[in-house]
């Protein structure tokens, strides 16, 4: 669905790469997520994907269009959620939904069905101006399903939404995912990553560092551990202790045997763990630091 | 059909907002002043100081029939002060300079004469007679005014000299030329011997007929200009222009539907101003036409400027600027002794004349001229802007 070879991009074309020289291919029906903190350059990279930067360096085909050429209709295939909601204010969350559908030279979706879909009932005529940020980042998302897209571009889906909204968003995109639409799912939320994604790429510095299966890279990376709570003499003591290392099972089987346990839960690395041990660098940090 | 949506949204958004609204409000504002307000004749109280060249029972025989036939009445003296002044005279026949230089301050008293409006007997000039031609030229220089020398040849023919200001109208001289000689067609036989300029133009527009086509280019096509690019601006501060490129719709139709948003707003706006004031005088398939044509270039400039902004803010230096430029090409207007060449390169100088050319029912080729001009270059402007929106998507 996605095939880039080489892609490189400079702002300023000054020899400065916001991406360089990136290759990597998203397969039909699968969610990829591309991850990386702030200015790592993955929106420069789903920039170029969707045609809102030009392509200077490289191959690029997307739903099986090459974006060298300039061809409107292959936007018929695609949905794009951006990051920043942008919707008219001046209209109504209906009347934003029919403008858009009417764009397209494909059958579309019924805007009120959408509308539902991401919780915005009885808003429908609700100018999207009086909307929160939250409401407006879910008409953004439910536009981008509008033409029923093969490819789908999610730039953060559920940044700024409350916990039950961003649930609702998780499972639209499940669902989607199991009627067989491809996604590409720019984020820094490595927890929305592992639960949607069957691959990622690490992203830093317009580098791809990486590119796994989740599962895959937690077995690599990844050290099993179990977190117990248990009383000695009066007080609760807390320790985390790996079960791939020898003398650590043996305390394990100790502190169980002789202790009172409070609590034990087995760990797994996560998969921000996992950037960090990769790539050296948290993926949400000061910006001072950055 | 994309087209017609994008059209369709753009007016629902446009009658959401004030822009519509305020433009439409001014144009009602604008004809009710016309045409309660202002009136078709000149109020304006001219002054003319004249110095009487012929023998003195002559100049009194003229003045005594002016007021005998009900063209004038007489009026209480009045007195000037007369300072020290320099200041040169230009022919602008010959292009010959006279310098003067007064020292002395006196204190004149004047003979006044009330000239009247034939059709409403109200006064609609004052006539001051001097005594000497150097008195006439010390006061037209230093009250501001017209002055004039009327001489009578061997012959018996009378002919005049104006000292004017250099900003006076063509309508003002047209009226000079008319009240001495008393008829127009005197004008052609005295023409030769005055100093101001050729009347070419013998039909004008009234006083408030005269208004309407700045009215037409500033509340029109300039503000058109100018709306577009908040409406864009508009747009781009909600990131919908991004969200319009992910779409199977062409950017020009974007562009387009924002052009017809304006044309439809100038159309109505210039709708109200016009037909109530020049009635079935001009050919309106002309000013539609031209109307049209203007303001879609004018449009498509503030499309192609706001391209290379983000914000209004940052681009409010070079709009104020050009706005400012296009504005100057009014003092020409207003004033037709100010009308250098390079400003004809302005683009509110042609579409200033070609308006006054409808009204008048005047040049057609001019405005067919600048017609064909102002869409190709609209045309050039437009695929500029397209261009550029295409390529700064991100912004």
């Amino acid at each position: 669905m996605i095939s880039v070879k080489n892609l490189s991009h400079s702002y300023n074309e000054d020899g400065n790469f916001a991406v360089k020289n990136i290759s990597f291919e998203v397969v039909n029906g699968e969610t990829f997520g591309f991850l990386g903190p702030s200015g790592a350059g993955k929106s420069t990279t789903q920039g170029i994907l969707t045609g809102l930067l030009k392509l200077q360096d490289g191959e690029v085909l997307v739903a099986g269009y090459d974006i060298k050429k300039v061809q409107n209709e292959r936007f018929n295939k695609i949905g794009v959620s951006f990051e920043q909601s942008n919707v008219y204010g001046k209209l109504t969350a209906r009347e934003n939904l029919e403008y858009y559908a009417k764009l397209f030279d494909v059958p579309t979706r019924d805007p009120m069905e959408l509308i539902h879909l991401v919780g915005l009932d009885g808003k429908e005529n609700v100018r999207a101006s009086e909307f929160s940020k939250g409401m407006k980042h879910r008409l953004t998302f439910a536009r981008s399903m509008l033409n029923n897209p093969e490819l789908w571009f999610l730039d953060e889906p559920t940044t700024g939404l409350d916990p039950a909204i961003a649930a609702t968003i998780k499972d639209i995109i499940r669902e989607k995912a199991a009627q067989g639409t491809t996604s590409f799912l720019t984020t820094h939320n490595m927890f929305i990553a592992d639960e949607l994604c069957d691959r990622v790429a690490f992203i830093i510095d317009g580098e791809i560092k990486l590119i796994d299966a989740p599962k895959s890279l937690k077995l690599q990376y990844g050290q099993k551990l179990i977190d117990i709570e248990y009383i000695d003499d009066g007080k609760i003591v807390k320790e985390t202790l790996k079960t791939v290392d020898e003398l650590e099972r043996k305390r394990i089987g100790e502190i169980v045997n002789n202790y009172e346990i409070q609590t034990m839960h087995s760990k797994e690395a996560t998969l921000e763990e996992i950037f960090i041990q990769v790539t050296g660098r948290e993926l949400v940090y000061n910006e001072t630091i950055k | 059909m994309k087209l017609l949506s994008n059209y369709l949204k753009e007016m629902k958004i446009a009658a959401r907002g004030f822009y519509f609204y305020i433009e439409i409000a001014m144009a009602v504002i604008l004809v009710g002043i016309l045409l309660l307000v202002v009136s078709e004749t000149s109020t304006s109280n001219i002054k003319q100081f004249i110095y009487n060249d012929m023998p003195q029972k002559i100049a009194e025989y003229l003045k005594d029939k002016s007021i005998e036939d009900g063209d004038a009445r007489l009026a209480n003296p009045t007195e000037f002060e007369l300072k020290p002044a320099e200041f040169v005279i230009t022919n602008q026949e010959t292009g010959e300079t006279t310098a003067y230089d007064f020292d002395d301050e006196k204190i004149i008293e004047l003979e006044t004469i009330e000239m009247l409006d034939s059709s409403t007997g109200e006064r609609d000039e004052t006539v001051y007679y001097v005594e000497t031609e150097e008195d006439m030229i010390r006061l037209a220089y230093s009250e501001r005014e017209v002055g004039a020398t009327v001489a009578m040849d061997a012959h018996g023919k009378v002919s005049t000299k104006y000292y004017l200001q250099g900003y006076e109208t063509d309508r003002l001289e047209s009226l000079l030329y008319i009240s001495h000689s008393k008829s127009p067609a005197v004008i052609n036989a005295k023409k030769d011997r005055q100093v101001v300029r050729t009347l070419g133009v013998m039909e004008t527009l009234n006083n408030r007929e005269n208004l309407v086509p700045i009215f037409l280019v500033y509340l029109g096509s300039l503000m058109g200009y100018f709306i577009v690019m908040a409406y864009i601006f508009y747009d781009k501060a909600e990131g919908v222009i991004r969200a319009f490129a992910v779409t199977p719709s062409s950017m020009w139709k974007y562009l387009v539907s924002k052009i017809f948003v304006i044309l439809t707003t100038v159309v109505v706006s210039s709708s109200i101003i016009t037909i109530p004031v020049m009635g079935g005088q001009p050919n309106y398939l002309l000013f539609y036409i031209f109307l049209i044509i203007t303001t879609f270039a004018l449009a498509s400039l503030g499309l192609l400027v706001a391209s290379f902004f983000d914000s209004i803010s940052k681009a409010f230096g070079v709009m104020y600027a050009i706005m400012i430029s296009l504005m100057i090409p009014a003092f020409s207007y207003y004033i037709p002794s100010f009308d250098p060449l390079w400003l004809r390169f302005f683009p509110s100088y042609p579409l200033l004349q070609g308006f006054k050319e409808i009204l008048l029912n005047g040049d057609t080729g001019y405005v067919l001229t600048y017609s064909f001009v102002f869409l190709a270059g609209g045309l050039v402007l437009f695929v500029l802007a397209d261009m550029r929106f295409k390529k700064t998507l991100t912004v």
